[in-house]
Formats: structure tokens, C-alpha cells, sequence
């Protein structure tokens, strides 16, 4: 790169004579320039060797790679001797399912990103496109608490299992808690706590047993588990090699593992000790939106914008079923059970909600309500009802 | 400029004996049969179905979300 500087000096001197005087002045500047590389040394062959050892070993490590993973796949067909449908062909089908709208949540003034029930099986608190938290009463419609977090887009909300905070996080990098007091008049913002930091959008947080532990997923790429009270880092898990959409804690019983979805369509399942990624799943088509533990802790269930929920069984390792239609083309944005894990509730990006029937892979009921794409689905910790939050601004308790 | 080519090739040679780590580890794994992974979801399923409020629907009095209002819905 080279950069001239000419300078022109003119010169006017006296009434009579004019005296001009021109200067013409080029400096040359070098950065990484063909000088300086005429100027080094040509290339040793110890250095043209240094490099050809460093090729194959990467290309060694690749085909390694490659033949483990196929080895994997061996593996894993072996045990491959019946389909989860076949299996569940003895099993009674369901009856007619009638379902319907038992409340709406109006109040948010943009779009419904996240919801959350608390313990109590009564209160759910929401966040949305405008900034707002707020959290509702869903037995009577009311509103009881309302914040306004300093950015828009709060992809992400939880309520601690005390009931007496909620979590909650989006384009701000960070997730806050705020404990939630009885005192309606109480400025909410005032006692907010900063717990997470990350380096891009928080896309999903979860309380973990207790109050004290957070874990959080981020547009970083990354998952981490976090101290309330401090705000340090326990653990962080790195492995998914794009954003990372949604997680999900393995029921207590069950011990010490969550799983993530992310945008390089991979489910990971971690070992929260250890930071570990144990097993990772890779047969979705396009991003995992939402990912969700079936009730007795053994398999999982995800929702992806390639319009299908698929299931996988952790002890088998594999995908054993797949949740679709030829006629449902849209995402799915977010995935629950039922209690007893026969249903499987998926909000859709067509404004519906698929009811499909885990066992048999069949669809058992399309409920119709939404305005607009639903966001985001929970049922609720007893069962009864599950809510979803949609575009449409509004929530809705189904039952 | 060759010193950038070299740090380069390291992260991606990390990265990939990260990789080929990962799936050693992945590989030593217990795995199970999906005919007794299935039996054990069905198993499940048969267990807590009954429990289930939305499939074994309770009385409307006992669910707070089903329970009839004061007034009149339009059919």
C-alpha cells in the first residue's frame, strides 16, 4: 500500500514582483508493501516444510473425524430394530379433544416473545417486542406486576421456582431478576439485579431448582450457568457452532443435565458439572426453535423452522419420531408436553397449534385463535391448561 | 501474512481434535434398544395417563381454567 502526499507551497512576495514557488514533496509509505517483502528473506525450506506437516494433520484429523462419525451411525442403527409407532400400535388411541381459548391476556402493546408459569400454577409472567414484563394472574385475567426493561425484544423470561422473582433477558446481552414484592406500588426496576453478561442476544434463561442458579443461552453461540446472588460464572458450555435458540433442565430426578438447540441444527445435551456436551443430536433440517424434556427425563422433544417436532430418546441416542405433515410447511417456535408426556403441544408460525400424539405420531387436534404466529407455549406445572403467547400481542389459556 | 496462514491452521487443528475428542467420547457410549427405549416411553405414558387433565378431563368444578363464569357464553 502506498500513500503519496504531495504538498504544494505557493509563494507570494512584494506589489510588484510575484515570486511563486511550487514544492512538490512525495512521501511513500510501505505497510506490507512488495518492498518490504523483496526486502525479507525468501522463505527457508525449513519454514516451506513447517507448513505441509501442519496440512496433514489437519486433513488426518478430518478423515478421524469423518470414519467416527460414520462409526457412530453404525452404532447407532444397530439398535435400530422397531419404530416408536409400531411399538404404540397396541396402545388405545386418544378421543375427541375439545380444547379452547379459557382466558386472553391483553395488555402487551407489541409482540409476545416469551411466557413462563410460575409454581403456583396460577401466575405467568410474559415479555414482549416493546420491553415489557409483566406478570398475570391467569384465573382472573389480572395484571399484578409490570416492568420496563432499558431494551426492546425480551426474547427470554422465567419465573424462580419461589415464586417471588422472575428472570428475564433479550437484546440487552444481559439477563436481570427481579424479585417480585408485595407491594404493588413498589418501583420493580429499582431492585433489579444484573446476573448474566454475554456477548450477544440472550435467547433463553431457566431457573434451576432454586433460586440461586440461572442458566442462560445466547445468540453467542454459548450456554451458561450462572450465581444469582454474585453474578459470577459457575460453568459455561461451548459446542453448538451458531446461536443458540432455546434450552431446557432434565426434571430434577433425573439429575444434572439440560439440553440446547441452536441455529447450526444441532441438539446438545450437557452435563452442568462437568460443562461437557455428553450427547448431540443432528438430524433437524433447519435452527431448533424450542427444545423440551419429555415428563420422565429419558427423551426429548424439539420444535425447528424446518415445520417438523421430532423426539428423541437419550438412552437409545437416537431420533425415534417424527411429528409432521405434508400440509404444515411453517416453523414451529416452541414445544411442550402434557403431564404424562402423551401429548405434545407445538405452536406453530401459521398461527395454530398442533396437538400430536407422542406415541402414535399422529396429529390429534389443530387449534385455531391466534392472530398471528405463535411464539411461545408452556403447559402449566399441574396440567390443566397450557398458554401460549403470540405476535398478535395477546396470550391465551387453553384448557 | 504466513504467520496469520499458521495461527489459522492451529485454531482449525484445535478445533478439530476438539471434534474428533468429542465424538471418542460420544462413541464409548451405553446405548439401549429402541424396542425397550419405546417400551419404557409407553410404560410412561400408561402410568400417568390417568392423571393427565387434558386427556382424562376433571370435573369442570376441580379445573379453575374450565370452571363456568358468571355469565353467558355466545354460542
Amino acid at each position: 500500500m502506498c500513500v503519496c502526499v504531495c504538498v504544494c507551497v505557493c509563494v507570494c512576495v512584494c506589489v510588484c514582483v510575484c515570486v511563486c514557488v511550487c514544492v512538490c514533496v512525495c512521501v511513500h509509505f510501505y505497510l506490507n508493501c512488495n518492498n518490504m517483502k523483496y526486502m525479507r528473506s525468501p522463505p527457508t525450506p525449513e519454514m516451506a516444510t513447517q507448513e505441509v506437516p501442519l496440512n496433514e494433520t489437519l486433513a488426518h484429523l478430518k478423515t478421524e473425524s469423518e470414519t467416527l462419525k460414520s462409526k457412530l451411525e453404525e452404532e447407532r442403527a444397530k439398535l435400530h430394530d422397531v419404530e416408536l409407532h409400531q411399538v404404540a400400535e397396541k396402545v388405545e388411541g386418544l378421543g375427541q379433544f375439545v380444547m379452547k381459548t379459557r382466558r386472553t391476556l391483553k395488555g402487551h402493546g407489541n409482540k409476545v416473545l416469551c411466557m413462563d408459569w410460575c409454581k403456583d400454577k396460577r401466575r405467568i409472567v410474559s415479555s414482549s417486542q416493546d420491553g415489557k414484563v409483566i406478570v398475570w394472574d391467569a384465573f382472573t385475567t389480572n395484571k399484578e406486576h409490570a416492568v420496563t426493561m432499558p431494551c426492546t425484544w425480551v426474547m427470554a423470561c422465567a419465573y424462580a421456582p419461589s415464586g417471588c422473582a422472575v428472570a428475564c433477558g433479550g437484546l440487552d446481552n444481559k439477563c436481570s431478576v427481579y424479585p417480585l414484592s408485595l407491594d404493588k406500588n413498589e418501583n420493580l426496576a429499582a431492585k433489579k439485579k444484573s446476573v448474566a453478561m454475554h456477548t450477544n442476544y440472550l435467547s433463553a434463561c431457566s431457573f434451576t431448582n432454586s433460586d440461586m442458579q440461572i442458566l442462560t443461552s445466547s445468540g453467542d453461540g454459548t450456554c451458561a450457568l450462572w450465581d444469582v446472588e454474585s453474578g459470577q460464572l459457575l460453568q459455561s458450555f461451548h459446542g453448538h457452532a451458531a446461536d443458540v435458540l432455546c434450552l431446557d433442565l432434565a426434571p430434577s430426578e433425573t439429575g444434572n443435565t439440560f439440553v440446547s438447540g441452536g441455529c447450526d441444527k444441532k441438539a446438545n445435551v450437557w452435563d452442568m458439572r462437568s460443562g461437557q456436551c455428553i450427547q448431540s443430536f443432528e438430524t433437524h433440517e433447519s435452527d431448533i426453535n424450542s427444545v423440551r424434556y419429555y415428563p420422565s427425563g429419558d427423551a426429548f422433544a424439539s420444535g425447528s423452522d424446518d415445520a417438523t417436532c421430532r423426539l428423541y430418546d437419550l438412552r437409545a441416542d437416537r431420533e425415534v419420531a417424527i411429528y409432521s405433515k405434508d400440509s404444515i410447511i411453517f416453523g414451529v417456535s416452541s414445544v411442550d408436553f402434557s403431564l404424562s408426556g402423551r401429548l405434545l403441544f407445538g405452536g406453530y408460525n401459521d398461527y395454530t397449534i398442533n396437538v400430536w400424539d407422542v406415541l402414535k405420531g399422529t396429529r390429534v387436534s389443530i387449534l385455531f385463535g391466534h392472530e398471528n404466529r405463535v411464539s411461545t407455549l408452556r403447559v402449566s406445572p399441574d396440567g390443566t391448561a397450557f398458554c401460549t403467547g403470540s405476535w398478535d400481542h395477546t396470550l391465551r389459556i387453553w384448557a | 501474512m504466513k504467520d496469520g496462514i499458521a495461527n489459522n491452521s492451529t485454531a482449525s487443528i484445535s478445533q478439530a481434535r476438539k471434534a474428533v475428542e468429542q465424538l471418542k467420547m460420544e462413541a464409548c457410549m451405553d446405548r439401549i434398544k429402541v424396542s425397550k427405549a419405546a417400551a419404557d416411553l409407553m410404560a410412561y405414558c400408561e402410568a400417568h395417563i390417568r392423571e393427565d387433565p387434558l386427556i382424562v378431563p376433571v370435573p369442570a368444578s376441580e379445573n379453575p381454567f374450565r370452571e363456568k363464569k358468571f355469565f353467558c357464553t355466545i354460542l
